[in-house]
């Protein structure tokens, strides 16, 4: 009852920000349908019990990723792209997939792996998701853990090999360095004569342009 | 059509009415004292600063000036809003809503201690995720003011808005390490247990150094001063909302403010016994819970104040550093020191 | 108010979907005040983008530093850190020190890249 309404009204969020993802002229539009997207499958998650991969949809993909998708759209001339277009070119690329996902749904759906019925709304109550993850993810299925791991170092190099330019045209502050000067590197104490200057290096080099008198 | 009438006979019952009416009798319960605590936390803010000034702050409309705020909000009623030419105009609309929703959604999970008539938990949804439910509402915050900088299309909003997106999310890293090590004290995500396992002791004592992170963190993380680089006045004229008049720019002080209190009663419910009375002896305890939480709120507050009367603002350089190079491997050094602890000794649930 | 709140509002996700829908409609409420208070009157230097009183040239949206980048891409791969940590945060009392110890596995080979990115440079900002 309820529920069924509660999932017609994110499975709509979720068409919509989809068809806004692809229709959207604007990227940054499109941008905003994908979290518009994000957002309902989220609720989704939540609905069928799930509330902690809910919660980390929210979390990761809208709070991570997401943010960088937004970044590189504020971050690029967005006019640069749109000079670029052709749809068409990438039409078979397309087909292919929707091909591939089709046939992965149709696959499910004779195994049975979707259930029409929504019964039930999360309580907060029920055996927490979290924790039933947590009891196998760290023991039975620790390669797959440990795998992922490695796939985060491995995105961590990457992002860094390709986008990290050291540049060498600008002074940075090593606040080692400044804590670690000594009085003596700094500081050079004289007794300087009236009228004849300190007598270290700066002084011989600086002349008055014009002596007052 | 028959579905149609179904549905209607069906969820159309008195019980599914007086439901929601009571549920959104809480709900307004919960939002217009954080909203009305909003306006009051800019009275409070400009008391104390002038204080600190040596000057004496708002004082001429009503007595100690306290109808400013008031004043203030039905001035930008009035104001008129502009669209910049240049500008995007549904995202300029879009943004400062963005930037304040889920600042208020927070206050769903935050429990405001036990009834005193019945002693059962005063909360709108009592979650067992609401930690990471605070966390992941929160961080979609940046979307707001990374909106706001790009809708405007004018080049102070951009730099403050890049500015802005990069310090938070810097930041929400070290904090939620700490948020974690909290987890791990507790053994549980649910605030109302997280509470309850400081009768004994306020995590703020075994957890001192976490704490003190995250009293800096949460200034980084609500664009505060000394991290309020994003609207430095002196470089970036007022940040992301430079283009924003009127109510939109209202909305975004109004997410900021509200921002301070939230994560003011999320420090006082992970670190300061939330509700909880510092003794649990005879005239403290007599206080209700809430009026604690709310004492604690408070002296957050000012300690986000003073900072700001206090402190000179960092540069960005130092403030990245700060984040990536210092918190981060500091509250992840404290997150496995708390966990190896925790397994040995067991935690602190009640 | 709990007693209220467990006898009449079952589900406390539905709240939380009530409590945005208020937000929302608070949010759009107080946006669209002053369009309906004060009549929209529009010049040219109005509209125009602030810069300090100079005239307005060239958009804002242009190519930018692509370290604000790389600062959101490193934010992934931690937040995904702290997403494997919550559920080992949640069952540490329960599973063996074998589970700790994959834990910390795991996060010795992220430490790796952490020390990898701090001697590239990657963190210094100038």
């Amino acid at each position: 009852m309820l529920p069924d309404l509660i999932f017609a009204l994110f499975a709509t969020g979720i068409l919509v920000g989809a068809g806004l993802i692809i229709a959207a002229r604007n990227p940054m539009l499109g941008m905003l349908g994908m979290l518009v997207t994000f957002i309902n499958a989220a609720g989704l998650f939540i609905l069928f019990g799930a509330e902690f991969l809910g919660l980390l949809l929210i979390m990761v993909y809208l709070g991570a990723i997401a943010v960088m998708f937004l970044f590189v759209l504020m971050t690029i001339d967005l006019e640069f792209f749109k000079l670029r277009e052709k749809p068409k070119a990438y039409l078979p690329l397309g087909l292919l997939t929707v091909a591939v996902l089709a046939g992965e749904f149709i696959l499910a759906a004779n195994y049975g792996l979707f259930s029409t019925n929504v019964t039930m709304l999360p309580t907060g109550e029920q055996p927490q998701n979290i924790i039933q993850i947590g009891n196998v993810l760290f023991t039975t299925y620790v390669l797959p853990f440990q795998l992922s791991g490695l796939v985060l170092l491995t995105a961590m190099v990457g992002a860094i090999v390709l986008t990290h330019r050291p540049r060498s045209d600008v002074k940075r502050q090593s606040i080692t360095k400044q804590v670690l000067r000594t009085k003596e590197e700094g500081l050079t104490m004289t007794k300087p004569k009236l009228g004849h200057g300190t007598g270290t290096n700066v002084a011989k080099h600086w002349k008055p342009k014009s002596v007052a008198k | 059509m028959e579905l149609l009438t179904h549905y209607a006979t069906t969820l159309v019952t008195f019980d599914n009415l007086l439901m929601l009416a009571t549920t959104l009798g809480i709900i307004l319960l919960i939002a217009v004292p954080v909203l009305l605590g909003m306006a009051y936390t800019t009275w409070f803010e400009r008391k104390i600063l002038g204080w600190m000034h040596l000057r004496h702050g708002p004082m001429h409309t009503g007595p100690f000036g306290l109808l400013q705020p008031i004043a203030d909000a039905v001035k930008l009623m009035f104001k008129e809003p502009f669209i910049p030419g240049a500008s995007n105009k549904v995202m300029f609309l879009i943004a400062p809503m963005l930037a304040f929703i889920p600042v208020l959604v927070v206050w769903a999970v935050i429990p405001f201690g036990e009834n005193p008539f019945t002693g059962s938990l005063m909360v709108l949804a009592n979650i067992n995720l609401g930690v990471m439910f605070i966390l992941a509402v929160t961080s979609i915050e940046v979307y707001g003011i990374l909106l706001a900088g790009w809708a405007s299309n004018s080049k102070y909003p951009f730099l403050g808005a890049v500015r802005s997106g990069a310090q938070m999310v810097s930041y929400e890293v070290s904090m939620g390490l700490i948020v974690l090590a909290v987890i791990l004290l507790a053994g549980s995500m649910n605030l109302a247990d997280i509470v309850n396992a400081q009768k004994t002791v306020w995590f703020f004592i075994p957890a001192f150094p976490a704490f003190i992170m995250f009293l800096v963190s949460i200034l980084a993380e609500c664009n505060r001063h000394p991290f309020d680089l994003p609207e430095a006045e002196a470089e970036l004229v007022a940040g992301y909302n430079t283009e924003y008049s009127a109510m939109s720019f209202a909305l975004f002080f109004l997410g900021e403010y509200v921002a301070m209190i939230t994560m003011s009663a999320f420090t006082a419910i992970l670190f300061l016994g939330g509700w909880l009375p510092p003794f649990d002896v005879a005239p403290l305890n007599w206080i209700p819970g809430t009026i604690w939480l709310l004492l604690k709120i408070i002296a957050i507050l000012f300690f986000m104040v003073w900072a700001r009367g206090t402190l000179p603002r960092y540069r960005y350089d130092q403030l990245m550093r700060l984040g990536w190079k210092i918190f981060l491997p500091l509250s992840f050094a404290w997150l496995i020191i708390t966990a190896i602890a925790v397994k040995l000794l067991g935690n602190l649930a009640a | 108010m709990e007693a209220i709140s467990q006898l009449i509002v079952p589900n406390p996700y539905l709240a939380i979907l009530l409590f945005v829908a208020v937000s929302v409609g608070l949010a759009a409420a107080l946006q669209a005040v002053p369009f309906l208070t004060h009549p929209m009157r529009r010049s040219k230097e109005k509209i125009s983008a602030y810069e300090s009183g100079f005239e307005a040239f060239d958009t804002a949206r242009r190519t930018f530093d692509v370290r604000f980048y790389l600062v959101a891409i490193l934010f992934i791969i931690f937040d995904l850190e702290v997403a494997f940590l919550f559920p080992w945060a949640m069952v540490l009392q329960d599973i063996s020190w074998f589970g700790f110890g994959s834990m910390m596995l795991f996060l010795t080979v992220l430490t790796i890249g952490f020390v990898y990115e701090w001697r590239q440079g990657a963190l210094e900002w100038e």
